[in-house]
């Protein structure tokens, strides 16, 4: 009974009635409690139709009935990480996702791409909560600004929210003017910090690392420069592996070992002044 | 390794900016890339076309090269992607490029700097033809194509 509920969820899912398929998963639910798929399926039901709060209920339903050591219970955790994400609560996704990724990576499950994606998304979510933090740190009159912006929003999305509520407007309407309305917000927040940071002279900039510490093999920041016999500074770990596998400069392809290679000292000076002003270099 | 983190740095890169000709075709995950690659200047035997590589990446690049090759797409498809005529280039999209082998690879290249060479490659040949053998080549080869023995004493192509 309650598995025909789920298999005409899936019917309407794939015809791209979400709202249809939601309303099965969810008969299917009442009738059995017990069964995870119910509960993933409506998750990623409901992210379609972006009930963030809803997708967080249903996978962490899905998580505690497959239990910690079910591979198949992965894909709950991604859908979790989305959730999160998307309620910007970036570290509960990242965390969740990398013990979600370790597991994937043990077992070999065929999502630990799309969760090594998700690691990155959090990551940058993370970055981009702590870059905010830094900036508003800077200047008083910005944060002002930027919390203008944000109640602003706040308060044209429960606008939005009481018109879905009296149904003057429809499910998806409402999707459609909410992403528009936090587009909007968002052009306005980079349009102010634009503002700010040409009017700070320089002292809010957007950060780069200049091209000379980035070492040319792992593309970080070099933390301990090495100059090969052409002239040329890498950062060890990434040098003496291919010097020990190739024994070759990766220039000039010239014959070398590990011991033609020479601590560059000033680079590793200028590397050290850099990171001390500029902390967030280290995961750039 | 250091793959993964290079990778997506190369990606953020090539998002800001790719040079001209060459275009990110598929980029969703940090194993496989496509990218799409045009020949500027005009090369008869190019002209007008798109060509579609196929990188891979192993968890040791960039100490390791990726192995790079052309996929084929059907001309009756949107984007229709056919294999270029290249004394070099296999009718298997197999290509035989020194700085692609494991001995010719240096880690300071990127997924941009080869795919410029390989643009550089096609630019620079005139020959409408098929490398040697290369029927016997597409039936019989069955080894990973950087360890494949090519001969490069030909660079005038």
């Amino acid at each position: 009974m309650a598995q025909a509920l789920k298999k005409r969820g899936n019917e309407l899912y794939v015809e791209g009635d979400f709202i249809g398929a939601e309303d099965y998963y969810s008969q299917a639910i009442a009738k059995d409690p017990h069964d995870p798929t119910f509960f993933t399926n409506r998750a990623v039901t409901r992210i379609k139709l972006e009930k963030w709060e809803d997708v967080e209920h249903d996978a962490r339903a899905a998580l505690s009935l497959y239990g910690k050591k079910d591979p198949a219970s992965l894909k709950s955790s991604l859908y979790l990480a989305q959730a999160l994400l998307a309620l910007n609560r970036p570290q509960e996704a990242y965390d969740l996702t990398i013990v979600a990724y370790q597991f994937s990576l043990e077992v070999r499950n065929v999502q630990t791409e799309k969760l090594s994606g998700m690691l990155l998304r959090a990551k940058k979510a993370l970055w981009e909560a702590r870059e905010t933090a830094r900036l508003h740190e800077m200047d008083e009159t910005l944060k002002s600004v930027e919390e203008l912006i944000s109640a602003d929003l706040m308060r044209a999305e429960k606008e939005l929210g009481d018109q879905l509520a009296k149904q003057e407007i429809g499910e998806v309407g409402y999707r459609e003017d909410l992403r528009a309305l936090r587009e909007d917000a968002a052009k306005k927040v980079s349009h102010v910090r634009e503002a700010f940071r040409i009017s700070s002279k320089g002292d809010i900039q957007e950060r780069v690392v200049p091209d000379y510490l980035i070492d040319g093999i792992t593309f970080e920041v070099m933390h301990d420069p090495v100059i090969t016999p052409s002239g040329t500074s890498f950062d060890r770990i990434g040098i003496v592996k291919y010097v020990e596998k190739a024994g070759v400069d990766p220039l000039t392809r010239e014959a070398m070992s590990v011991k033609d290679l020479r601590p560059n000292y000033a680079l590793k000076a200028a590397s050290e002044e850099f990171l001390t002003k500029n902390g967030w270099a280290v995961d750039w | 390794m250091f793959a993964n983190k290079r990778l997506s740095k190369e990606l953020l890169k090539l998002q800001e900016h790719v040079p001209p000709g060459v275009s990110i075709a598929k980029s969703d995950n940090l194993e496989e890339w496509q990218m799409d690659i045009k020949v500027l200047d005009d090369n008869p035997i190019y002209q007008g076309q798109t060509y579609r590589l196929k990188f891979t990446f192993s968890n040791k690049y960039p100490i390791e090269p990726p192995e790079v090759q052309f996929i084929e797409l059907p001309a009756t498809s949107d984007t229709p992607r056919p294999i270029p005529m290249h004394p070099h280039i296999y009718s298997n999209g197999i290509i035989c490029l020194d700085l692609l082998s494991s001995s010719g690879w240096s880690p300071v290249q990127t997924v941009e700097s080869v795919c410029m060479s390989i643009q550089s490659m096609l630019t620079a040949n005139s020959r409408n033809e098929r490398p040697p053998g290369d029927s016997d080549f597409v039936a019989y080869n069955r080894r990973r194509i950087r360890d494949i023995p090519f001969v490069y004493e030909d660079d005038n192509v």
